[in-house]
């Protein structure tokens, strides 16, 4: 069910402030609401903002040089008082990092560049000439560059009139390395061949000597810049080891960002906060404050009349995993229902029909249980995890029911629906006919509670008697259910249009209110899809057995591979499945039941509390 | 001996796990482009990318299912291939087709929602379930041809 939400208004001294701000985040109940620019963020939040991303850097850099976690690292716990006091360690440890970080990368850079210096020069080792003498003289110049290796021997011919004498190097990519001395008279010619023959000039860099030893040395010292990032990476992966105090460092900062963002509206010795606090929590919000200092003062009202408090659901441990199906979908709006406690055992329910084999059901609980033992999962996650779990219950009972038994046809305690498909979409479609009748019963409830019984008959009660006059008709002899149905239509025919005026404008009304009976139709139809789910697997349970069949005939080595088929098969086919029957199971809720009452849009009630990523703070 | 109808019925087979498979193939591999190009901008964005780009391949595998019933039926695995009549064969094709054409179509276009479902996730990772929701409201057409040609399937006997 939905909580009522009060809302707080706090006035208390800012000297009390930051004490006032820590034990509500550690109460966890209030909701701190913002006044847009009035609200003041308090000192220190860009620095914290600042210091999250240093620590983020840091624990990417540990993760990228030091152990993987396993997929299934549980939440270290940490008590409460520790978590107070910021990890000097993991400060130092970021600053660490982020110097360490930075000077590798430096060093890997500079390396790599003087690489590609040494392979732009490579062409260039056989010359004998010392760089620094490479120059123009009183009487000659030089060109230094590429020739395509195509054109050499036509560029060679055609300079042979010319006093130029080539030096032909290596040869690279570009083409081939050539170094041509001319006379300064020459120049301009030999400069038109150049161009013809597509040269590309080259610009040797700035230092002496010749180019071979330039090559040892910068290869050299490349090698040493690597050598000293290797050893400092080494350093790295020592201190990566004290990945806790990071993590705990960067938990302890988030949750400083969250306490920081949001210090009310202040004047020079006050503040003035607004707040939602649960209707059942009020006490222990007041408490928190009141352990802090008793200069305060603090209201809890009713939300005014236009304001939307957040939505907050409160139900049983059965029905609370299914909160996540509506957290996926949206929130239902505050003041409206909460439709978890009817939407759980159908989701239960279709669930286990869609996957419908008793073999894939077991696997699955065995599976889960282990999985969240070790992981422990919790919020969003956790809930997702155990309606799956609920579900895999669920595929167990139903699929013992069918017969289904990985793809085997084993002692249906029901029917086997693949042999009698009209009995299964009988089902189907008794089910829905009971999804959609509890949501339109859900929404009569809703009108009746808001006071509009009337709408709650002509919208709802009509229909009801409608459909249960078709039922009859069906079922029981005489005449009783098509008087119940023409009942039923005259009701909506006459009411339908009851909000517009005038008599044929009302009339027109109640006849396309009773076209609706076509939506009423496809949404009954849509339910033929938990049959097909079923089969689908079913089905592919059955083609997997049927080729490990076909290979294990085949002698020893494929009795092997057969195996491996069955494990691989079986494995994707449960994932597949449960992919599909969850999505499908939600989507009958979203679609068919909710769109018959719910009110979506609720907002998420998101106290200030400590939300950790890595810790798990006890108190 | 296989007579015309027996042809016949193998065809309708094959066009529904051919075609249904072609829907499925390409519709996955439409959302596969997207989620690498996501990817590439946030490795984080993996798992919640790979759920997308699942949801159109379900087509192939009811393409599959309906192929793999019809053949069942006409005694292929125990190796007796059945003798049909050519209005049986013709029969089991019409009934292969509404899970062929639908697969087709309805794989394709789930594709494309299931891409920009990728891209809502990568604007708004919160929000993956409502692209996975818009998604799977395609697959409606899919599980609907699926059932009647199930039903057809059943319906001739052999």
């Amino acid at each position: 069910m939905l909580i009522a939400m009060k809302k707080a208004t706090l006035f208390a001294l800012k000297e009390d402030r930051d004490a006032i701000l820590l034990a509500l985040q550690k109460d966890g109940n209030i909701m701190l609401i913002s006044e847009g620019d009035k609200t003041q963020t308090l000192e220190g939040a860009d620095k914290v903002g600042d210091q999250i991303a240093k620590a983020k850097d840091a624990l990417k850099f540990v993760d990228l040089h030091g152990k993987k976690d396993s997929m299934f690292a549980s939440r270290l716990p940490v008590s409460y008082d520790s978590f107070l006091h910021e990890s000097k360690e993991g400060s130092d440890l970021a600053d660490q990092i982020e110097a360490l970080s930075g000077k590798i990368m430096s060093l890997r850079n500079e390396a790599s560049t003087m690489t590609s210096q040494v392979d732009a020069l490579q062409p260039w080792t056989d010359l004998d000439i010392p760089l620094e003498q490479l120059a123009p003289t009183d009487t000659s110049v030089y060109f230094a560059g590429y020739l395509p290796e195509l054109e050499k021997e036509a560029f060679l011919e055609d300079i042979k009139e010319l006093a130029a004498e080539p030096i032909v190097l290596k040869e690279a990519p570009e083409g081939r390395a050539m170094l041509i001395f001319c006379l300064k008279e020459d120049a301009a010619r030999l400069k038109h061949f150049l161009k013809a023959h597509d040269f590309t000039d080259v610009v040797f860099p700035k230092r002496t000597g010749l180019v071979s030893e330039i090559a040892v040395d910068l290869t050299e010292a490349a090698r040493v810049k690597n050598l000293r990032a290797d050893e400092l990476e080494a350093e790295a992966k020592k201190i990566a080891e004290s990945k806790a105090e990071l993590q705990l460092y960067y938990d302890q900062l988030t949750a400083k960002e969250e306490r920081l963002a949001n210090g009310g509206v202040e004047t020079e010795k006050t503040f003035y906060m607004e707040g939602w606090v649960r209707n059942d929590r009020t006490v222990q919000v007041e408490r928190a404050i009141r352990s802090v200092t008793d200069a305060y003062q603090i209201e809890f009202n009713d939300p005014a009349e236009g304001e939307i408090p957040p939505t907050e659901m409160e139900n049983n441990s059965f029905v609370k995993p299914y909160e996540s199906v509506i957290e996926l979908y949206s929130r239902p709006q505050a003041g409206s229902i909460d439709p978890d406690f009817l939407m759980a055992p159908f989701h239960f329910i279709f669930f286990g029909m869609m996957l419908s084999d008793a073999g894939y059901g077991l696997v699955l609980t065995i599976g889960l249980l282990i999985a969240m033992k070790l992981v422990k999962p919790q919020g969003f996650a956790g809930k997702l995890g155990m309606v799956i779990l609920f579900g895999s219950i669920s595929t167990i009972i139903w699929g013992a029911l069918f017969g289904g038994w990985f793809g085997l046809e084993l002692h249906p305690l029901l029917f086997v629906p693949m042999k009698e498909p009209l009995k299964m979409l009988a089902l189907c479609f008794g089910l829905g006919v009971l999804h959609l009748v509890c949501g339109m019963l859900l929404k009569a409830y809703m009108l009746i509670r808001d006071g509009d019984v009337f709408g709650a008959f002509c919208d709802e009660i009509s229909w009801l008697i409608m459909f249960a006059g078709f039922f009859c008709m069906a079922f029981v002899p005489g005449p009783v259910g098509k008087y119940l149905a023409l009942a039923g239509a005259a009701i909506i025919v006459l009411t339908g249009g009851r909000d517009k005026k005038g008599i044929p404008a009302r009339l027109m009304g109640g006849l396309l209110s009773l076209y609706n009976i076509s939506g009423y139709m496809s949404d009954l139809l849509s339910y033929s899809r938990i049959f097909a789910l079923g089969l689908a697997t079913g089905v592919i349970a059955m083609v997997i057995n049927t080729i490990a069949q076909m290979l294990m005939e085949a002698g020893p080595v494929g009795t092997a591979v057969a195996v491996l088929v069955l494990l691989g098969g079986h494995l994707f086919n449960i994932v597949i499945n449960v992919l599909g029957a969850f999505v499908h199971s939600s989507r009958l809720q979203y679609i068919e039941f909710f769109g018959k009452f719910y009110e979506a849009g609720g907002k998420a009630f998101v106290p200030l509390a400590i939300r950790t990523k890595y810790m798990n703070v006890t108190k | 001996m296989i007579t015309l109808g027996t042809a016949l019925a193998f065809a309708g087979a094959a066009v529904a796990a051919g075609f249904a498979g072609v829907g499925s193939a390409v519709g996955v591999g439409i959302a596969g482009q997207a989620g690498a190009g996501v990817v590439s901008e946030d490795p984080d964005k993996f798992g919640n990318v790979l759920v997308l780009q699942a949801l159109p391949g379900t087509q192939g595998i009811y393409g599959l299912l309906i192929a793999f019933i019809i053949v069942l039926n006409l005694g292929v695995i125990d190796g007796n291939v059945k003798d049909l009549t050519t209005f049986q064969g013709m029969a089991l094709f019409c009934a292969g087709l509404p899970m062929a054409i639908g697969g087709l179509m309805s794989g394709i276009y789930q594709g494309k929602v299931a891409a920009s479902g990728i891209y809502l996730c990568a604007k708004r990772p919160e929000e993956t379930g409502k692209g996975i929701i818009l998604a799977a409201m395609v697959e409606t057409y899919a599980v609907l041809s699926l059932l009647i040609s199930f039903i057809m399937v059943n319906g001739v006997k052999l």
